[in-house]
């Protein structure tokens, strides 16, 4: 085991959440699709996947192409881009349902879930054919303004270790400087020294290494939470949109129809709501909320590689998290979502990074095997 | 003549509602015993204790002098209850025929294995349950229906196949779960004669709940009234014709 | 006495049909033999699953984890024990199938206990997580050759020996259901309460199907080993659980005969695809668009026209003839504009072409192709026969 280093684990609590704030915008959509129709949404992973390149190719409108040096970004730049996610992702998720699902609500649930393997599979090898893949593009970092990061120290560092790195900080630079005026005067590579070069090479990397060892050391012996900026937007956006989630289905009319479908789809249909409305309506949210979700992983997660299998894992493990939180309950969802990304962040910090993605389907199996219900639904029994 | 059926206090909950409090009563063997109710009485919960689907949280359920609370359902199917449902449970997309087989697979003696080879003694069992088969489709007059779906039947005779499949496992206690709902006054004439008739001919007890209390009165000879859970009256027809506390039951009244 | 004799004379026609394969497969180029393995090999991957999904109807999406425990079962144990062994190809590759078949059936005990708990798409999911943790489990293994995958030695391409356990799948799973047996499994599949009421023991039930299943499997992931010389766990994804399910479900769930021919179909569909040559972006939006004109047609024949069987088929086919117009004249109109004239690589269409067929499919005709038909020479004649009121009136 590479170490369960008990000093980086602030900091992996936080990535755990920054993580899971992501999953629970995913896992949303899952929740509330299958709240009402009762369908795993298989091709939400792909409408996340969508979200990433509508991101991509906003942020390539707005100048910040790969071959385009650009300095500086504003908020402005990123809400654009935020939207475009969101639209395009809603308008996918209702176009999904318009076309795939809703000629199949009358089926069979089985084949409706083909179905939605199908679209998903379409979306991944379809796209191939039209968007940018291979090498896999991904958002210039220049983009997000907020480059830097909050540090919030835990516990001081240790001062004479500070003091003892600074002083073998004179040394290295004493050999590096001989080293240096060897290569010049002899004109050698540091490659390919010769003989008496050697002992210039070997006195300068020793001292360096010294120096960085003594650095770590104290640097270790101090505990502090590194936040990126722009992730902490990231988190605060996050919440905002729940916020806003919260408001649309608990106070407003369309809302109040969701969760009458969702709570029974057949007396919601007989007491007058507009069913197909509604599911559009959820679709159109889900989506959108994936679409956020993709649009700040593939910005604020900076260097995250998009190619058309996007969507896959995240969506299984948002899944999951849905499943985890009680399919079909919303604050479910981000409760899921959380504890996805920590368990995530926890395995890896373990030292079973291999395993990152097995994580997720164990977690699943453990929760429907001991409590089917999720943690905040409840276990139904079949009444008979 | 023996006891059959004993239920003593039996009792379950779900959650905070008591669906069956403390119900006791006692079949013989031979008996015709209604079990009626208002909606949501706890009739159908009754069954479902009885026949394993769900644990009873207290209380003792003894079948022929041995107590069977709490085991799994195709446990007590082969010690010889059988039962049908009151929301129709047929497997749909099988032929009526086949319906029957399944019921009378508990009696099975050959092996899976060479059931995979198509061996002979697999086939001849195949046959001889498929002939018996037929002659309950015959009792229950849908003979000339066999090879039909399930799910095609009309709704009477829907709630006959049931009738068929369970005898199908030769049970020595049948239970009906609104084996009259649905049906209109001549078919449920022929449903009364025909109960009658399987319980003289199979030596059966039965076990019945039934809303329609014409037909009821008319079948029973004892009858026993359950309203939320627990049991208000019991005795034979005429007496619960009568008994008040029935009357203001039906009638939504406080007793 | 006749009973015999006729058993003697069906498993002589099925090794000589296999030997005739064979055959006929020795004198084709590898890449035909390998389309000729590989089919073989997902009719019975597809048959398997059909005892499970299908017949038991436990939805269960994680078959290629079966398949490949039996793939690297078989890998391990030529790797530790065929050079001491030193028996015939013949029979180490039998001994090599049971041993696949067992491992994997262990394995499918396992993924099957959830099913006594989980219903539907939850177990679906569950299957689908299970098949995911075996394959990175696997994966991070070095002693099996981790992520980069095994060497099989030696290479055997016993071809007759595929379609011969093709043959053997299809032949228990309609045997079963010819006896009172398979009706419990049926029973099971339509209504776990009732079977249970009728003396069924649903838990054996569901998990005599999951080994059953699984070992099939698993006899074909032994076999592939073998024939392909090399196993990884890349060969064992999701899509490869997707496609198997696909198959079963486009058959029509519970057809022996539609896995059968759905795994043939939906093999050679994409292979098919891979030799297409370059064509403009325009000519699949295009034919995109008779798709969805076609589909759209269909349904609505389906939904609103009730007349004689002949007149059905006709606006049918007028439909269809519409939509391929269109599709033709479309393209090259299309194509000239600047974004859809860009040429598209054919060999990229495999998996979409798949997925399009798949919701096409899905959307015409949900119940699958067969649905719980099978072919008997009666059936042949009664759809010959035209009735177009299959309804029992009652
Ligand atoms: N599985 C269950 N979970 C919760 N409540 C149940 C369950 N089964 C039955 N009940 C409740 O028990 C009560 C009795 O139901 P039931 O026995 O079906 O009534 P009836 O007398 O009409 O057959 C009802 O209130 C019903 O809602
Ligand atoms: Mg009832």
């Amino acid at each position: 085991m590479a170490g369960l280093e008990l000093s980086t684990l602030p900091q992996q609590l936080v990535n755990g959440i920054l993580l899971g704030s992501i999953y629970a915008l995913i896992a949303l959509g899952y929740t509330m699709v299958y709240g009402v129709l009762k369908l795993i949404n298989f091709a939400h992973g792909e409408v996340f996947m969508i979200g990433a390149y509508a991101a991509l190719f906003a942020s390539w409108g707005l100048g910040y192409t790969p071959n385009n040096a650009m300095s500086g970004s504003n908020p402005i730049n990123l809400l654009i881009m935020l939207l475009a996610s969101m639209t395009l992702c809603g308008l996918l998720g209702v176009l999904i349902e318009r076309f795939a699902y809703r000629p199949m609500r009358n089926q069979p649930r089985i084949a409706s879930l083909i179905t939605a393997i199908g679209v998903s599979l379409l979306l991944q090898y379809g796209g191939q054919l039209f968007l940018p893949s291979s090498p896999a593009p991904n958002i210039d970092a220049k983009v997000n303004p907020y480059q830097d990061n909050i540090t919030i120290p835990l516990r001081p560092v240790d001062g004479t270790l500070v003091a003892a790195a600074k002083q073998l900080e004179a040394k290295q630079i004493e050999t590096k400087t001989a080293f240096d005026g060897y290569l010049e005067r002899t004109k050698e590579s540091p490659f390919q020294l010769s003989a008496a070069g050697q002992p210039f090479k070997k006195a300068a990397q020793d001292a360096e290494r010294d120096l960085r060892t003594a650095e770590g050391k104290a640097e270790a012996s101090g505990l502090s939470i590194r936040l990126p900026k722009g992730q902490m937007i990231m988190l605060v956006t996050t919440v905002v949109l729940m916020a806003l989630l919260n408001f649309l289905v608990m106070h407003t009319k369309p809302g109040r129809a969701m969760r009458a479908a969702s709570h029974d789809f057949d007396a919601a249909s007989l007491m007058g709501i507009n069913v197909n409305s509604t599911i559009t309506f959820t679709f159109l949210i889900g989506s959108a909320l994936a679409g956020a979700g993709a649009m700040m992983n593939a910005t604020f997660l900076s260097g995250t590689k998009i190619d058309t299998f996007f969507g896959m894992l995240p969506g299984v493990k948002a899944f999951v998290a849905a499943v985890l939180g009680g399919i079909g309950n919303i604050p479910g969802a981000v409760l899921g979502g959380i504890l996805m990304g920590l368990a995530e962040t926890l395995v890896v910090w373990a030292g079973y990074d291999s395993y990152r993605d097995a994580i997720a389907f164990i977690v699943l199996i453990i929760v429907l095997l001991f409590k089917p219900g999720g943690l905040l639904g409840s276990n139904k029994v079949e009444k008979v | 003549m023996s006891v059959c059926l004993k239920l003593t206090e039996a009792t379950i909950k779900f959650g905070g509602l008591v669906a069956v409090n403390k119900v006791s009563f006692e079949l013989k063997q031979g008996d015709l015993f209604g079990l009626i109710g208002p909606n949501g009485a706890g009739k159908t919960t009754c069954f479902n204790i009885i026949t394993g689907v769900y644990k009873p949280t207290s209380g003792e359920i003894e079948f022929n002098g041995k107590l069977i609370g709490g085991t799994p359902s195709n446990k007590i199917a082969n010690l010889g209850i059988a039962r049908t449902f009151q929301n129709i449970r047929l497997f749909k997309s099988l032929t009526v025929i086949e319906n029957v087989v399944v019921g009378g697979f508990l009696r099975h003696k050959t092996g899976l294995f060479g059931a995979m080879a198509y061996l002979p003694a697999q086939i001849r069992e195949t046959e001889k349950l498929r002939a018996e088969a037929m002659e309950l489709l015959k009792i229950v007059d849908l003979a000339d229906m066999a090879s039909a779906r399930s799910a095609d039947l009309s709704y009477g005779m829907q709630r006959r196949l049931e009738i068929a499949r369970a005898l199908a496992t030769q049970p020595k206690l049948l239970l009906l779960d609104e084996p009259a709902a649905g049906m209109n006054p001549q078919e449920k004439e022929e449903l009364n004669v025909m109960v009658r008739r399987i319980r003289d001919q199979f030596q059966l007890t039965v076990l019945l709940i039934e809303h329609d209390m014409r037909f009821v009165m008319s079948l029973c000879e004892r009858i026993l009234v359950l309203d939320a859970g627990t049991e208000i009256a019991s005795g034979p027809p005429d007496a619960i014709r009568n008994d008040p506390k029935v009357i203001a039951a039906y009638l939504g009244q406080p007793a | 006495m006749k009973f015999w004799l006729g058993r003697t004379g069906s498993i002589l026609l099925a090794f000589a049909l296999c030997a005739g394969i064979q055959l006929l497969a020795d004198q084709q180029s590898d890449f035909v033999q390998r389309l000729i393995v590989l089919a073989g090999l997902y009719v019975t991957l597809a048959v398997s699953l059909n005892l499970i999904n299908g017949i038991t109807g436990q939805f269960s999406m994680g078959h290629a984890a079966f398949y490949q425990i039996g793939a690297y079962t078989a890998g391990f144990i030529a790797m530790k024990f065929y050079a001491g062994a030193k028996l015939p190809p013949e029979l180490w590759m039998i001994l090599s199938l049971l041993t696949g078949a067992a491992v994997a059936s262990v394995a499918g005990l396992i993924v099957g206990l959830p099913s006594l708990r989980l219903k539907g798409d939850y177990l679906a999911i569950v299957t689908l997580g299970f098949g995911e943790i075996i394959r990175i489990i696997v994966q991070n293994q070095p002693a099996i050759g981790g992520a980069y995958g095994l060497s099989v030695a030696p290479r055997f391409e016993m071809i007759w020996l595929v379609w011969l356990l093709a043959i053997l799948c299809i032949a228990v799973c309609r045997n079963l259901l010819k006896t009172a047996h398979g009706l419990q499994f049926l029973a099971v599949r339509e209504d776990e309460v009732a079977s249970s009421a009728m003396g069924v023991n649903v838990t054996r039930t569901k998990v005599t199907a999951f080994l059953l299943g699984s070992a099939f499997a698993g006899a074909a992931g032994a076999l592939l080993a073998h024939f392909e010389g090399f196993v990884s766990p890349k060969m064992f994804t999701m899509d490869v659980s997707f496609i198997i399910v696909t198959m079963v479900v486009l058959g029509g769930t519970g057809s022996i005969t539609g896995a059968t021919l759905a795994a043939i179909g939906l093999f050679f569909l994409p292979e098919k695809m891979r030799d297409l040559p370059n064509f403009p972006l325009g000519n699949l939006v295009a034919t995109g668009i008779g798709i969805v004109i076609m589909v759209i047609g269909f349904r609505h024949i389906a939904a609103n026209f009730h007349g004689k069987m002949v007149e059905r088929v006709l606006r049918y086919l007028a439909i269809l003839a519409i939509a391929v117009v269109i599709a033709l004249v479309l393209g090259p109109i299309v194509s000239k504009l600047p974004t859809l004239g860009v040429p598209v690589e054919g060999a990229k269409l495999r998996m979409v072409v798949f997925a399009v067929t798949l919701i096409v499919l899905m959307l015409l005709r949900p119940q699958g192709i067969f649905a719980h038909h099978e072919f008997s020479w009666a059936w042949l004649r009664k759809v010959l026969r035209i009735d177009t009121d299959k309804k029992v009136t009652a």
